[in-house]
């Protein structure tokens, strides 16, 4: 776990990039896997700028990823698995690598989709130019190093391997990088990253993650929002709600908005009350409706008042109880907790 | 059956524990030693047991997560009150949420 705290740090690091460290961590990575430096080391403010870098480089040789990356993690990850045996490996990556990775994983995904929505608005019109620009642009962030987004991978082999020393420096000191045999682009990281308690990108007041260069993702409670969407959110009515046709965008028009204010203004009655709490149903046009529980927490906050809250429940529910069951997968006449805080 | 917050601790009769999961591997614990039955990305604050026990990571019906406090135990959160839990096994649940086409999880 101790690794795991420190890679965990290290994925959600923002801040300019200590560039010597992350240049001597490339040098000490192309050193492992047997290559000499590359002569050149470009920098990015972005993984956009990146990928535009990338393709603007002249004779940089092949990619050396393989060499730099994937080959020196493969016999890396072969020889920890024989010395640990299958049920060690297991043990070491669910406490480590394991407690990392789809937290990593979505978000570089993210990225790369936000890098090929912003290239492919100046691509070509035409259905076939555009695929095929696309098609280019996702092998080029398929060549990426993923630098701190590497974390959960780096996190299991920290304190045991000194060959993956220097992709463990770029990680610890800078963003995504590629490799070539004379040229090396390498990213800066985030200026700011925001997110919600589950790790899913979020933010009501702006970008969700932003770069130096301006390259930014938005995003509430983890879904992809447009800009201008969010700009809209602070002047919301729930007349420009109900008018909402995009289903999602209606959702987070509601959790912006507040399920209780909504429900206040919107003059909805309860459906069903019970000692677990309230059961709401708000219809929708051309949807299904929001049934949600209503439930407050047991433990007091600082202030001695106890915190409301909303979940939404499937819209066959009937009872508050059936709903505050549903949350937790068990069915309304077993669902009884001895102490609830 | 005890509710700390967006999790769900129900007691298991012993004779109901999968036999390979009693000898199962338990997960890792935490730096402060604890069990951690779900962790805040960003806050970092858990719902974690203290004490001697194991926590198995067990797909299927008694899945995802059994505990077993063999001297009984005492869940703890930095917002919510800690609760005694009796010597046992347990089954932990996470709260999820409806969203159509999906289910997503709870975290408080």
């Amino acid at each position: 776990m101790r690794y795991a705290d420190k890679w965990r740090a290290i994925a959600a690091a923002t801040g300019p990039a200590d560039r010597a460290a992350a240049e001597e961590g490339v040098r000490l990575a192309y050193g492992a896997a047997g290559l000499p430096a590359p002569d050149r080391i470009i920098w990015a403010d972005s993984p956009l700028a990146g990928v535009n870098a990338v393709r603007a480089l002249e004779a940089p040789g092949r990619s050396v990823r393989d060499d730099v990356r994937t080959r020196p993690w493969a016999d890396e990850r072969r020889r920890v698995h024989d010395e640990l045996g299958p049920g060690g490996w297991t043990a070491l990556w669910t406490g480590t690598g394991a407690l990392l990775w789809d937290g990593t994983r979505a978000l570089a995904e993210r990225i790369r989709t936000g890098v090929v929505d912003a290239l492919l608005e100046k691509a070509p019109d035409d259905a076939a130019g555009r695929a095929g620009e696309e098609s280019r642009i996702r092998g080029v962030l398929l060549d990426a190093v993923l630098g701190q987004h590497d974390a959960a991978w780096l996190a299991a082999f920290d304190g045991r391997s000194d060959r993956l020393t220097g992709l463990a420096r770029v990680a610890e000191h800078a963003g995504w990088w590629w490799p070539f045999e004379k040229a090396v682009v390498i990213c800066e990281r985030p200026l700011r990253l925001h997110r919600d308690e589950a790790g899913r990108l979020d933010n009501g007041d702006g970008p969700a993650l932003v770069f130096p260069d301006g390259f930014a993702l938005y995003a509430w409670r983890g879904m992809p929002v447009p800009a201008e969407f969010l700009r809209e959110l602070t002047a919301l009515t729930p007349e420009r709600i109900r008018d909402e046709e995009n289903a999602e965008l209606r959702r987070v028009m509601l959790e912006y908005y507040g399920y209780d204010r909504y429900l206040a203004e919107s003059g909805a009655q309860p459906v069903h009350r019970d000692e677990t709490g309230i059961l709401w149903r708000i219809a929708l046009a051309d949807d299904e409706d929001v049934v949600m529980v209503e439930v407050v927490n047991s433990t007091p906050e600082p202030d001695g008042s106890h915190r409301t809250y909303w979940l939404r429940v499937p819209p066959t529910t009937r009872t508050a109880r059936e709903g505050v069951a549903w949350t937790f997968g068990m069915h309304a006449d077993v669902y009884e907790p001895a102490v609830q805080t | 059956m005890y509710r700390q917050g967006d999790v769900l601790i129900v007691s298991v009769a012993e004779h109901a524990v999968p036999p390979h999961v009693t000898d199962a591997p338990g997960e890792p614990r935490d730096a402060r030693g604890r069990m951690v039955l779900a962790l805040g990305e960003v806050t970092g604050h858990a719902h974690a047991v203290t004490g001697p026990g194991r926590l198995v990571r067990e797909p299927g019906p008694f899945g995802p997560m059994l505990l077993h406090l063999p001297e009984g135990g005492r869940v703890v959160h930095e917002e919510h009150a800690a609760i005694p839990l009796p010597k046992g096994w347990y089954r932990v649940v996470r709260q999820r949420e409806y969203l159509p086409g999906a289910v997503r999880i709870v975290a408080d």
